[in-house]
């Protein structure tokens, strides 16, 4: 009974904790690294790894993701003889939400994923050991760089995605399907604001730091042995892709009061 | 040991015992370490020995118990004031823990970068090469770990922890797996490294040769406990049973009877499945 007890209240509970302590550590430290220009050439380092080498990848993310809006959308609209609206339904669509979410799950597998093995494989050969053995703090050595990678090109990688994901769109709309380009420009136009871009890319933000800390912490409490490196990525994978979800969901209901706040006077004349 | 107030001891634990969940690992290990001199651990493997020296540069915190390093109390700083303590310390881990995504150059320049802020090329290219050829590995400074033998990984890992030139350096089994020379060599280093620049060493190991070569003090350890203490020949001369089984290496004969009756029923089970 106790020990049932143990497995499901008290277990859950001390993880939390944990990892709010490491998550506290990282964003300190992350924030003090700034000032240092010591730290500059690792963090240099990691956005080349984390950003860089993520923008092709990304991009195709987006451009597939515009193509098949445009394709799954055409004939519905065409339907009712709405199809020259399309590129606002696509555009809108893509900047605010599919954008940012399907990047930021196409980072969370590339760069969660490298980064939990990375840092698993240190844990369990003692080089994170080490690393303290020597005088220097391992959250500030190895984590701080790559949450702050992740967290400045996140967004930026989101505006790659939006813009290839609003080619893409244009590509199977206007040349595939023959929508008139003027009409679709002039409707995406009036339809999509830059606040809807704005907030795409604020996401950004949140989702690169939420799959930075959790990768981060799983490679640091990462066990022992090849398995316990598998485990770890897994669960860093799982864990950050249902973060991007609930932050997601978290931001749009948060933005769409600001926006309310914010415009409600416009809407009313 | 009773000498808590000599002026030389340089670290010292107090009832040292630490637990991993059900599993006692140190049971009340109280121990002065004597500056300038080079103090030997054995015991058989899994009795808490290399616990014991993490214990001594807090990379594991004691469940209870303290751990003095020059008077002061350490295991109950927090991170920051432990990093400045450790550059004191090198650590000479059993595997090595070199960071294999850097070169041989850049893992003995590791600890020096971290923590002098500048240091011209010319200049790092020399320490390195003076640290080097200490481990008979001058030449190498362009492989990357994955290129080592073992016992090159565990020299450049040496060759890493006195790179600060710090003032106590802790081994985890130094000549495991290098061969009789090599060990020698190694050896003759933590001699030379005690005689000429008065570094304290706490030396865990299984290899008597090298326990009785270097020793000024030898502490045996055996489930979680200190179990003998003295100089090479207290420990070679030792009454103890046990004391003696190990030095010698020789086998329990209770043991051996359990290794003899499990191969038989081994056998036998194996045997009988296929009759």
């Amino acid at each position: 009974m106790i020990a049932l007890f143990e497995n499901m209240v008290l277990n859950p509970i001390i993880s939390v904790g944990t990892f709010a302590r490491f998550s506290g550590r990282a964003f300190t430290t992350s924030c003090s690294s700034c000032v240092k220009t010591k730290a500059y050439p690792l963090i240099l380092t990691q956005m080349n790894l984390i950003g860089v080498n993520s923008v092709p990848i990304v991009m195709v993310t987006g451009a597939f993701v515009g193509m098949i809006l445009a394709i799954q959308a055409y004939d519905q609209l065409a339907g009712m003889g709405l199809e020259e609206h399309l590129g606002v339904l696509i555009n809108v669509s893509v900047v605010k939400e599919l954008g940012p979410v399907l990047a930021a799950v196409m980072l969370a597998g590339r760069v969660g994923g490298a980064l939990t093995a990375e840092l698993g494989t240190m844990k369990v050969t003692e080089q994170i050991e080490a690393v303290k053995s020597m005088g220097t703090d391992p959250v500030r050595y190895l984590v701080a760089p790559r949450v702050l990678a992740c967290l400045f090109l996140t967004p930026l990688l989101i505006i790659y995605a939006d813009l290839m994901g609003v080619l893409g769109g244009y590509f199977v709309g206007v040349i595939q399907l023959g929508i008139n380009s003027k009409a679709y420009w002039t409707f995406s136009a009036e339809g999509v604001e830059l606040w809807d871009v704005s907030i795409g890319v604020i996401k950004g933000f949140f989702f690169g730091g939420a799959i930075a800390v959790i990768s981060c912490y799983k490679g640091f409490t990462c066990r022992e042995g090849a398995h316990g490196v598998g485990r770890a990525c897994t669960e860093a994978f799982v864990m950050s892709f249902i973060s991007i979800l609930a932050l997601d969901f978290a931001l749009a209901v948060i933005f769409k009061a600001i926006y309310n706040t914010l415009w409600s006077v416009k809407s009313l004349v | 040991m009773k000498n808590n107030n000599n002026k030389n001891v340089i670290i010292r634990t107090e009832n040292l015992l630490k637990r991993f969940e059900e599993n006692l690992v140190l049971n009340d290990v109280s121990m002065s370490i004597e500056k300038g001199k080079t103090t030997v651990i054995i015991g058989p493997s899994g009795c808490g020995k290399t616990v014991f020296i993490k214990h001594l540069i807090v990379l594991l915190r004691p469940t209870s118990g303290k751990v003095y390093y020059k008077n002061k109390r350490v295991d109950e700083l927090d991170e920051d004031e432990l990093s400045s303590i450790r550059t004191n310390f090198g650590f000479l881990f059993q595997s090595g823990a070199l960071f294999d995504s850097l070169t041989v150059t850049e893992n003995v320049l590791f600890p020096i970068r971290q923590h002098i802020m500048h240091i011209e090329k010319k200049q790092a290219d020399e320490l390195v090469a003076s640290k080097l050829s200490m481990v008979g590995l001058d030449g190498f400074q362009d492989y990357y770990p994955a290129k080592l033998s073992g016992g090159q990984k565990k020299r450049v890992a040496l060759a890493r922890a006195i790179a600060l030139n710090p003032e106590v350096i802790l081994y985890d089994e130094p000549t495991t797996g290098l061969d009789p020379i090599r060990s020698d060599i190694i050896n003759e280093l933590i001699i030379k490294l005690q005689k000429e620049l008065g570094i304290t060493s706490i030396v865990v190991t299984h290899d008597m040769t090298s326990a009785y070569k270097i020793s000024d003090q030898i502490i045996m350890f055996h489930k979680g406990k200190i179990f003998a203490e003295g100089d090479a020949d207290t420990i070679r001369n030792h009454p103890n049973q046990t004391v003696q089984q190990f030095i010698n290496g020789r086998v329990d004969s209770e043991d051996l009877k359990a290794l003899k009756g499990g191969k038989t029923t081994l056998f036998n089970d194996f045997t009988n499945s296929y009759r």
